[in-house]
C-alpha cells in the first residue's frame, strides 16, 4: 500500500522515529482499515500530518504519552510497544486507558476529525466529498397528515390576561 | 469628539437591530455601537471541507474559545452551564439554531397562575402585534394551527420534516403526545431578497446561503437604508451621566485602541443578558456607585439561562438524519404547562434536533464508548451516522438573585475593561424538571423505535438564551426598567435585549426578544414629546 503522508519523522517534526512508529500503530488501533477494504485506515488518509499541521499545541502531551506507552511496554514485556504482538497492544493500551481515561484522547479526538472529513472516507460512506455549500441537500417534506390526531385533541395551552 | 446623536444603541444584535429598524422612521440621528464585525457569509464553515472542524474552533459559540479580539472573556467557573454567544453585526443570531416558538400567554403571568416568581408588566396580548411583524421580519416558516400556541400564520411553509421528523412524530403520537412542526426563522422559499434554504445542515455555525434569519441580513440592510449608521468594531468602555441622573453617552474605544466620546440623548443597551449588566456595573460614578441604573441592586441578579438537557436515540433504519436545518424540525410542549402533580412548576420544551455530522457523530461515540477504537469501529459508526435523533429539553429556570452576573475581579477583554463573571445553579425545581424531561425524552424515543436511548443534562455548552438581569416591572424598588424598557433612574436610558424579562418562558426567546424590542421602540415613538417624563 502506498500513501502520499509526509515522513514527519524526516521533516524536523518533534517525534523520534521511535515515537513515530507507535504513532502510526496506535493511529491504526483507533480506525484501521476495513476489512473488506472500503474504508481506509487512519494512517492511510494522513492523519500524522493533520496533526502535525491543525494541532500542534497536543504534540507535547502526545510526546509524553508515547514515552509512557513505550515506558509501560518495557516494563511489562521487556519490549518496545512497536515490537509487539498486536494483542499485547491492545491489551496494553487498554490498561493504560483504564487508569486513565484522558490519555490519548485527544489524540483521539483529532483522528476522528482529520479522518472523517477525509475523501476517501466520505465516499466510502457513501456520500459526496465536498462541502454542504452551494449545492445542500435534498430532505424529504414529510407527512403533515400525521397532525390530524394532535389536533383532535384540540387546544392544550392556558389562557392568561 | 464626534458628532452628537438623538440615539445611541450598544450592540447590533437580534434586539438592537429590531429597534433600530423601528426607530428609523423618526428621522432622528441613530447611531449603534457595535464591538464585533461584519461577517462574510463566504467565510462560514459550511462553506469548506473542514466545516465540523471550524465549528467547534473560529466559529464556537463559546467565546472563551473562539477568542476572537472583539470577543471578551466570561469567567464560567461558578455555573455548569457556559454562556455562549457572538459578537458582530447580528449578534448571536450570526450562531443560533434559529428555531422561533413563541411563548404562550402563561408564561407572562407565572405569579398569578402558578404562585412563583413575578408577573410581566407587559402580557402577550400586547406583544402579539409586534411577534407578527417580527415574524415578517426575520422571514417565519412554520405551520399555522398549532394547539400549543395562540393563533399565528407563519408567512413561510416549514421546514421538511425529514425521516427523523416523521419518525418522532410517529412516537409522540404511539404517546397521545403533543408535537408540531417548529416555527423556524429559515427562509423555506425565497424571501425577501433571501434565497431558499437548501438543507446545508449547520445553521448554528451561520448560513453561507443566506436563507437564516441573522439580523444582519433581515433588519440591519433595512435600518441602515433609512439612514441609521452602524459603526463596527466599537466597543463601549462605559456610559456617562450628569448632575440629574441623565445619560450623556458613552466611551468606546474603536479598532485601533482609541479612546472616543460619544453624545447621545437617548442610550440604549442591546448587548444580551451578560454583556448588559457587564456595562452598567462597569458604570460606575458617584452618583451610581453600585454601577448605573442599579439603585435597586438587581442589575445582573436573576439570571435565567434555560437549562438544557439532551436525549440521544438510535435506530436501525437509515433516516438521513444528518441533513436539513440540524436544530429546527418539530417541537413538543405536551409538558409545557404547570402541572404539580410532576413534581415541579413551570415546565419544557422539547425541540427535536437532527442528526450530527460524521466527525461530531464518531467523537460524541467514541467518547461515551459507544464507538469502540479498532475492531468493531466502522460497523458502531454506521449504526449510529445517519440513523440518530436529538431531543432538545429547554427548561424554564426561574429568577433568583443567587443566579448573577458580577464583575470579574481580574479578567477583562482585550481593551482591559473588566469581564464579567456569571454564578449560577440550578433550583430543584429546575433540577426535578429538568430529571422529568430526561424520562420522558427516553420514552418517546424508544416510542419511535429507538434501539438505544439516553439522556444527559445540564449540558454545558447551551447558555444561549441570558435573561434577566436587568428585569422590567413597574416597582423600582423590585425592577430595573419600567414596562417599557427606560430605566427607574437614568430616564433617557433604556434596555431592549434579554436583560429585561421577568421570567424566562421555556422557549428559545429570540422572538420574543425582538418582539420586547419592537414593542419598546413603538412605545418611544409615541412618548417622543414626552419621552423622559
Amino acid at each position: 500500500m502506498t500513501t502520499d503522508r509526509p515522513d514527519i519523522a524526516d521533516s524536523g517534526q518533534p517525534l523520534t522515529s521511535g515515537q513515530r512508529a507507535s504513532l502510526d500503530i496506535v493511529l491504526d488501533m483507533i480506525v484501521p482499515p476495513s476489512a473488506d477494504g472500503r474504508m481506509p485506515g487512519a494512517v492511510e488518509v494522513g492523519v500524522p500530518a493533520y496533526l502535525f499541521a491543525e494541532a500542534p499545541d497536543a504534540l507535547p502531551v502526545l510526546c509524553q504519552e508515547l514515552e509512557e506507552l513505550d515506558r509501560r511496554s518495557r516494563v511489562r514485556f521487556g519490549r518496545g510497544f512497536a515490537e509487539l504482538e498486536e494483542h499485547e497492544r491492545k491489551s496494553l493500551i487498554e490498561e493504560m486507558r483504564a487508569q486513565e481515561p484522558s490519555f490519548m484522547s485527544r489524540l483521539s479526538m483529532e483522528t476522528l476529525a482529520c479522518y472523517y472529513q477525509h475523501d476517501r472516507v466520505l465516499e466510502g460512506l457513501g456520500m459526496e466529498a465536498r462541502p454542504p455549500y452551494p449545492k445542500g441537500y435534498q430532505v424529504v417534506q414529510g407527512d403533515l397528515s400525521l397532525l390530524e390526531p394532535v389536533r383532535a385533541r384540540g387546544k392544550i395551552y392556558r389562557d392568561a390576561p | 469628539m464626534t458628532t452628537d446623536v438623538d440615539v445611541l444603541i450598544i450592540g447590533a444584535g437580534a434586539s438592537g437591530a429590531a429597534l433600530a429598524w423601528s426607530l428609523a422612521e423618526t428621522r432622528m440621528r441613530i447611531l449603534c455601537l457595535e464591538q464585533g464585525d461584519w461577517v462574510n457569509p463566504a467565510d462560514y464553515p459550511s462553506t469548506r471541507r473542514d466545516w465540523e472542524v471550524r465549528m467547534d474552533r473560529e466559529f464556537s459559540p463559546n467565546p472563551n474559545v473562539r477568542r476572537r479580539p472583539e470577543d471578551y472573556p466570561i469567567n464560567d467557573d461558578d455555573s455548569p452551564i457556559s454562556v455562549v454567544n457572538f459578537n458582530g453585526v447580528g449578534g448571536s443570531t450570526i450562531l443560533y439554531a434559529a428555531h422561533f416558538p413563541r411563548p404562550h400567554p402563561s408564561d407572562f403571568r407565572v405569579r398569578s397562575l402558578d404562585g412563583v416568581a413575578d408577573d410581566w408588566p407587559i402580557n402577550y396580548a400586547s406583544l402579539e402585534p409586534f411577534y407578527a411583524l417580527n415574524d415578517r421580519q426575520m422571514g417565519v416558516a412554520g405551520l399555522a394551527g398549532d394547539p400549543a400556541c395562540p393563533p399565528h400564520e407563519p408567512p413561510l411553509p416549514p421546514v421538511p420534516l425529514g425521516l427523523a421528523g416523521e419518525t418522532m412524530a410517529r412516537g409522540f403520537n404511539a404517546l397521545g403526545w403533543h408535537w408540531w412542526p417548529s416555527d423556524t426563522a429559515i427562509a423555506t422559499q425565497e424571501y425577501e431578497g433571501r434565497a431558499a434554504c437548501v438543507n446545508l445542515g449547520p445553521c448554528k455555525s451561520g448560513c453561507a446561503q443566506g436563507a437564516k434569519g441573522s439580523a444582519d441580513i433581515t433588519y440591519w440592510p433595512l435600518a441602515r437604508r433609512a439612514g441609521v449608521q452602524l459603526r463596527t468594531r466599537c466597543r463601549v468602555r462605559e456610559i456617562l451621566v450628569d448632575d440629574n441622573d441623565m445619560a450623556t453617552g458613552v466611551v468606546y474605544y474603536d479598532e485601533r485602541g482609541v479612546l472616543h466620546l460619544q453624545r447621545a440623548e437617548v442610550v440604549v443597551l442591546a448587548c444580551n443578558g451578560v454583556g448588559t449588566p457587564r456595562l452598567l456595573l462597569n458604570s460606575r460614578s458617584a452618583r451610581f456607585p453600585d454601577g448605573l441604573a442599579n439603585r435597586s441592586g438587581l442589575v445582573g441578579k436573576n439570571l435565567m439561562i434555560h437549562p438544557w438537557g439532551v436525549v440521544r436515540g438510535a435506530f436501525d433504519a437509515p433516516l438521513d438524519s444528518q441533513l436539513g436545518p440540524m436544530s429546527c424540525c418539530i417541537l413538543s410542549q405536551q409538558f409545557y404547562e404547570t402541572d404539580r402533580s410532576r413534581g415541579f412548576v413551570r415546565g419544557y420544551n422539547m425541540q427535536i434536533i437532527r442528526g450530527f455530522g460524521p466527525v461530531a457523530t464518531a467523537r460524541m461515540g467514541v467518547a461515551r464508548g459507544d464507538i469502540p477504537w479498532g475492531e468493531g469501529h466502522h460497523e458502531a459508526f454506521a449504526r449510529r451516522y445517519g440513523r440518530s435523533i436529538n431531543i432538545g429539553i429547554c427548561c424554564e429556570d426561574l429568577p433568583e438573585e443567587c443566579n448573577r452576573v458580577t464583575l470579574d475581579p481580574t479578567l477583562t477583554d482585550s481593551n482591559g475593561i473588566p469581564a464579567p463573571k456569571i454564578t449560577y445553579r440550578l433550583s430543584e425545581n429546575t433540577e426535578r424538571m429538568l430529571r422529568h424531561g430526561l424520562e420522558r425524552g427516553t420514552e418517546v424515543m424508544k416510542a419511535a423505535g429507538a434501539w438505544d436511548a439516553y439522556g444527559e443534562g445540564p449540558v454545558r455548552q447551551t447558555g444561549w438564551h441570558l435573561l434577566g438581569t436587568a428585569r422590567m416591572g413597574e416597582d423600582p424598588e423590585r425592577s430595573v426598567v419600567n414596562g417599557w424598557g427606560r430605566s427607574h433612574d437614568v430616564k433617557n436610558l433604556f434596555i431592549v435585549d434579554g436583560s429585561v424579562f421577568v421570567t424566562s418562558g421555556g422557549v428559545n426567546p429570540t422572538p420574543t426578544i425582538q418582539a420586547v424590542a419592537l414593542y419598546i421602540a413603538d412605545a418611544m415613538k409615541q412618548r417622543l414629546a414626552n419621552l423622559f417624563d
